[in-house]
Formats: structure tokens, sequence, C-alpha cells
């Protein structure tokens, strides 16, 4: 979430499965969702939402090849070229040797990658503060989150229409 | 439709493919050498092959009833029936033992009283590799598992009629699965080493057993994947949705790289060691079978791992079936070259012993391979130098570099053989499928099941 004046709208539920029929809801009544909050992953979310599929796996593999090709380089060129020693009467390039490091560099890599990746789009990092729109939703509430910046009272009516129909448990609105 | 009915069509099929694998066999034995060592290294290969499946699948359905998996409720059953193999596979293992004791195979070279009397490594590992101990432990220990297999499908037909909501029939399962795990673990181990490894009897690796396993593993879990396939065309299974597809796909993903895992790790340990009663193993394999070698890497690590990395690959039929197809023929070329080139090596030595008794007799077609082995015996003893001086010795037997259809690469007959073998567990499968529902009713994760979701 970015910082800045940023009015919200949201209605807290106490079950998913609540959750996911309010998303649906939202969806045919042309609600434009800002976000949704759960303290786990919930099935099913995901597609309710309308999310494409996250393409965070096709920069792991990008990650690890770099990380494959690296290591295996690497101990080529340092092995061959910069340091070469012999172990146990091996040639100096060795290729089964090679292979467990280029292994964990693939993985480390690929890991390290990821999350700096996840980490970036996500906008969060050391020493950044994200506001939470209400603290239990990181324990046992749900929460979808409209945007209500310059709403009319009208839309905003609709809203909260829209989230006593569905059971929400609270309405609240913030500024972030 | 909750009942699989196996078609006269679909047996008729099978049967065929079987009467093409007795073809070939008998097709073998008609142009085999004298002691007929393609025939019985290709009977032990598949006999081998399909019964250690048939045990993974009982490990299969016993790890996931212990781990609590409920996803794969909705089609144990085709575990439950792969394990049933086990009775078959016993059955055929008998011809082996009684070979053993008959003496009309030459399959291990411990068993060549012979041979062991010359060989101080033999005559210390014959406290284990002796015909008793193999008789024995091949007798008792599948003995044993055909006994849990039992207990199990009982248990489930039982939770079919008299299952009750406190879920009795499901906890006695899982004691059963939970006590049969180590159990499964130590003698799987045992005859491992005594069906597979003793036939290269010189050699030993602590992580064959696991290795194998694991070859087993995968190919159970490929042959099901295609199971599944083949009844979802069929009609059958309808909830059976592509969620369970996926997490078969896993497994598939999983342990193909587990065994990669094991493969390298033995192998590497081997490489780097460089103690020449162990180096002889890949020594042999590496220069004699390369295409099986590295094609045995290529088929059951770098396909499966490419095809299945992605998520959608694993949701679709045609990929999936692809691929399971590759990984159960890669495994079975795997089994190939853990069995043949040992074999060949005991009928090379055992002709050459008897070679002198019969004179010209001992030589014959397996051991033509030797003929061709010593006009290469110079340059492979030079080889052999450069590695270790113990190595040479049995690399110079047979360092025949000319590819051999039934030995260095499987033939024509190898691949029928396989197929009636293959059509032979599939059929019992299909018949044990048919004598119970396809769904295990009053199972308490069935429902789970239906609502999977990953």
């Amino acid at each position: 979430m970015k910082k800045g004046a940023n009015e919200v709208l949201f209605g807290l539920y106490d079950d998913e499965e609540i959750l996911i029929k309010a998303v649906k809801q939202a969806k045919a009544d042309h609600l434009e969702i800002m976000d949704v909050y759960t303290p786990f992953p919930v099935h099913g979310l995901d597609p309710a939402l309308g999310l494409a599929e996250s393409r965070l796996h096709i920069a792991g593999f990008v990650y690890g090849a770099i990380g494959c090709l690296f290591g295996f380089l690497f101990m080529t060129w340092v092995f061959t070229r910069d340091w070469p020693i012999i172990f146990g009467g091996k040639p100096y390039f060795s290729a089964p040797a090679f292979i467990p490091i280029t292994f964990e560099l693939t993985v480390l890599f690929s890991a390290v990658g990821m999350v700096i990746t996840f980490y970036t789009i996500c906008g969060m990092g050391p020493g950044i503060m994200n506001p939470t729109l209400d603290d239990r939703i990181t324990d046992d509430k749900f929460c979808i989150a409209f945007n209500a910046n310059d709403a009319s009272q009208e839309t905003l009516d609709r809203l909260k229409g829209f989230f006593s129909s569905t059971g929400a448990s609270e309405v609240q609105t913030k500024s972030i | 439709m909750n009942q699989f009915t196996f078609e006269s069509r679909q047996k008729v099929f099978l049967a065929g493919f079987m009467g093409l694998g007795l073809l070939c066999m008998v097709l073998t034995i008609m142009f085999d050498d004298e002691y007929l060592t393609r025939f019985w290294s290709n009977y032990l290969h598949n006999s081998v092959f399909f019964t250690g499946i048939a045990l993974m699948s009982l490990f299969t359905i016993a790890a996931f009833t212990t781990a609590w998996a409920g996803w794969y409720s909705q089609f144990k059953r085709i575990f439950e029936a792969y394990s049933l193999f086990l009775v078959p596979g016993l059955i055929l293992m008998i011809p082996v033992i009684a070979g053993l004791w008959g003496g009309f195979h030459h399959l291990y070279h411990w068993a060549d009283a012979e041979s062991v009397a010359n060989d101080p490594i033999l005559q210390g590992k014959s406290s284990f590799l002796n015909a008793n101990w193999y008789t024995f432990g091949t007798l008792i220990f599948m003995g044993i598992w055909i006994f849990f297999a039992w207990k199990i499908r009982q248990i489930s037909l039982d939770e079919d009629k008299n299952g009750t909501p406190d879920w009795n029939h499901h906890r006695r399962i899982r004691a059963w699965a939970a006590a049969f795990l180590p159990i499964a673990g130590f003698t799987s181990a045992a005859v491992i080493w005594q069906w597979i490894m003793s036939v290269d009897s010189h050699w030993y690796s602590t992580l064959f057993a696991w290795y194998t396993g694991a070859s087993w593993f995968v190919s159970g879990i490929a042959i099901s994947i295609m199971s599944l396939a083949f009844l979802k065309s069929k009609g059958y299974y309808e909830r059976v949705s592509e969620e369970h597809l996926h997490d078969l796909g896993k497994f598939l993903f999983a342990f193909s790289i587990f065994w990669t895992y094991l493969w390298f790790s033995q192998f590497m340990l081997i490489w780097y060691t460089n103690n020449g009663e162990e180096t002889v193993y890949f020594f042999q394999r590496m220069n004699e079978y390369p295409v099986l070698f590295y094609g045995n890497l290529a088929l059951n690590f770098i396909v499966p791992f490419f095809i299945l990395m992605r998520n959608d690959t694993k949701r679709k039929y045609g990929t999936m079936i692809f691929a399971s197809i590759v990984v159960v023929f890669g495994h079975w070329l795997d089994f190939f070259l853990m069995i043949k080139p040992g074999v060949l090596h005991t009928a090379h030595e055992i002709s050459g012993h008897h070679g002198a008794e019969h004179g010209a007799e001992g030589a014959h077609g397996a051991t033509d391979a030797a003929h061709h082995g010593a006009e290469h015996a110079a340059d492979a003893a030079h080889h052999g130098a450069e590695h270790v001086a113990n190595a040479a010795h049995d690399v110079a037997h047979h360092a025949a570099s000319a590819f051999e259809a039934g030995f260095t690469l499987p033939g024509l007959l190898e691949i029928g053989t396989f197929l009636g073998f293959f059509a032979f567990f599939l059929y019992m499968f299909f018949s044990n499928l048919s004598k119970a529902a396809l769904e295990p009713k009053n199972e308490p994760f069935l429902e789970e099941s239906y609502h999977h979701h990953v």
C-alpha cells in the first residue's frame, strides 16, 4: 500500500466462506475492489477476484538459470584458470565435483531473487512502514477494501449497503 | 459409475500383449547362448521391476495414510489394486529361486560354487549372498508384504460394507500402515541387495537400495497417472479433477528429482573416492553402455524436470501422460542398466572356467562378447591401469565397445518382453480393480478428496 492520504472504506468478515461469497457478489455488482486482506491464503480467492496467474515463478526460473550458469562457470574459471589445484588426482575440469555448488547457487539465486522481486513489487522492505487497515486482519478477520477517495455519498451508501447485505461484521473508514 | 467393469475387449487386448511377451521370451530362449543369459536377465529385470512397483504402491498407501493425506482417497483403490500384484510377483520370483538351486541360470556370480571357491571377496560375503538367504529372504519378506497388502485391502473392503462414523476401519488401516513403513524400509533394502545389487557381486553401495526404491516409486506414480487418465477417459472417476492430477504431477516431478539426487550422490561419492572395487561399476557402464548411461539421466531427470516444472503442464492429461510414459520407460532402462552388465560379466566369468572343461563348447552366444573383449583387452587393460589396477582385471574381460542388442542396448525382444510383463501387470490391476467399488465408500477422507484444491 502506497503512502499518502487515501480514504479507504473497508468491511470485516468473520469467515472465509462469507468473504468469497461477498467477493463474487461484488464482481456481480460491478464494484471495484481495491484489495482483499486475509490472515492466511484462502483457496479460490484468486479466481474469484479474477487475478491473473503470478509471473513470479518465471522470474524464479530466470534467476535459477542465471545461478546455475554462474555457479558452473565460476567453478570452471576458478579451477582451470584462476587457482588450479589437483584434488585426488582428478582433472582440473571435473564437472561432477562442480554439480553440488552449481545446484546450491541455482537454489540460492532463485530463492533470493524471487524474494527481492516479490518485496519490490509489493513495495515492502526494511524501514518501510505499511499501515494496516485493522490489526485483526493479520489474526482472524477477513477484509474487503474499497477506494473511497472523492467518493460521492451515493457511492458510499451503495458500498455500505453491499457490506450489510453480504454479512460484514464491521464497516469502517480509514485514511491511510 | 462406481464399479469398474473389465471388458472382454480390454482383456483380449491385454492378453494379446501378454502373448507377444511370451512369444518374445520363447524367441529369446531359441536364440540364446547355452546359459540363457539373455532370457534370464530379461526375466529377472521385468519381474523385479513390476514387483517393486507393487511394493511401492503398498508403501504409497501406507505413507499417505500415516500422513493423514485425504486428497487421494477417491482413487486409493488404484494403489490397492497395484499392491495386490505382489502375489503374482512372488510367483514370478519362484523360477529365479528355483534356478538358483537347480543351477539353470547364472544370474548371480555368488551362486556359482566354483567362482566362490577361488574368490575371497565372494567368500567374505557368502554369509549373506547364498541360496538360503536369497530363498528365505525373498519368500519371507514378500510374504510379509503380501500379508500387509491383503490386510489393508481387507479392512478397506470391509469399510465399504460395515463402515461406521467413528472411523474404526480407518484407524485400523492407519495402525497397519504405520507398522508397515519401517518394515518396508528394512525389508525392501535387503531384498534389493539380493535381487539386484548382488548381480554385481563384488560391488556394493549403501545408497543403492534408496536409489532403486525411488525408481520403483516414480514408476508407480507414473503408471497410476496413466491408469487414472485411462479410467477417466472411460467415464469413471468423474470427481477426480485436474487438482488431483496436479498433485500426482507434483509427486512425479519431486520424486524424479529425488531419484536424480540419489543417483548423483551415489555416482559422485564413488567417482570422488576412486576406489577400484567401486568405480568399476561406473567405469563399465560409462564406457560400454554410454547411450543408456546418459540417456538414463536425460529420460528420468531432464525430461520430467522441464516438462513438469510449469504449473499448467501438471494439470493437462496430454503432457502428464507423455511425461509418465517417458518416466516409466526411463526407469525400466535404469533397471536394465542395473542388471545386464553384471549378469553379462558373470556369464563370461563362468563360461571362462567352464570353457576350460568343455573346450570349444564354452565359446557360444553371449561369450562372443568375451571374444570381442579379448580383442580390446590390451586396450582396456591400459585404460584400467590408468584408473586403478584393480579395475583393469574386471574391465578387460569384456570391453566390447560394439553395441549388442539385448546386452548393451534393449533389443526388440526386450521391448516385447517388457510389453508382455506390462500387460500382465495391467491385467492383474484391472481384474483386481473390478472386484471392488472404485471409490471406497465410508472412507472418512472421501469428502475432503472431492473438494480437494491445490
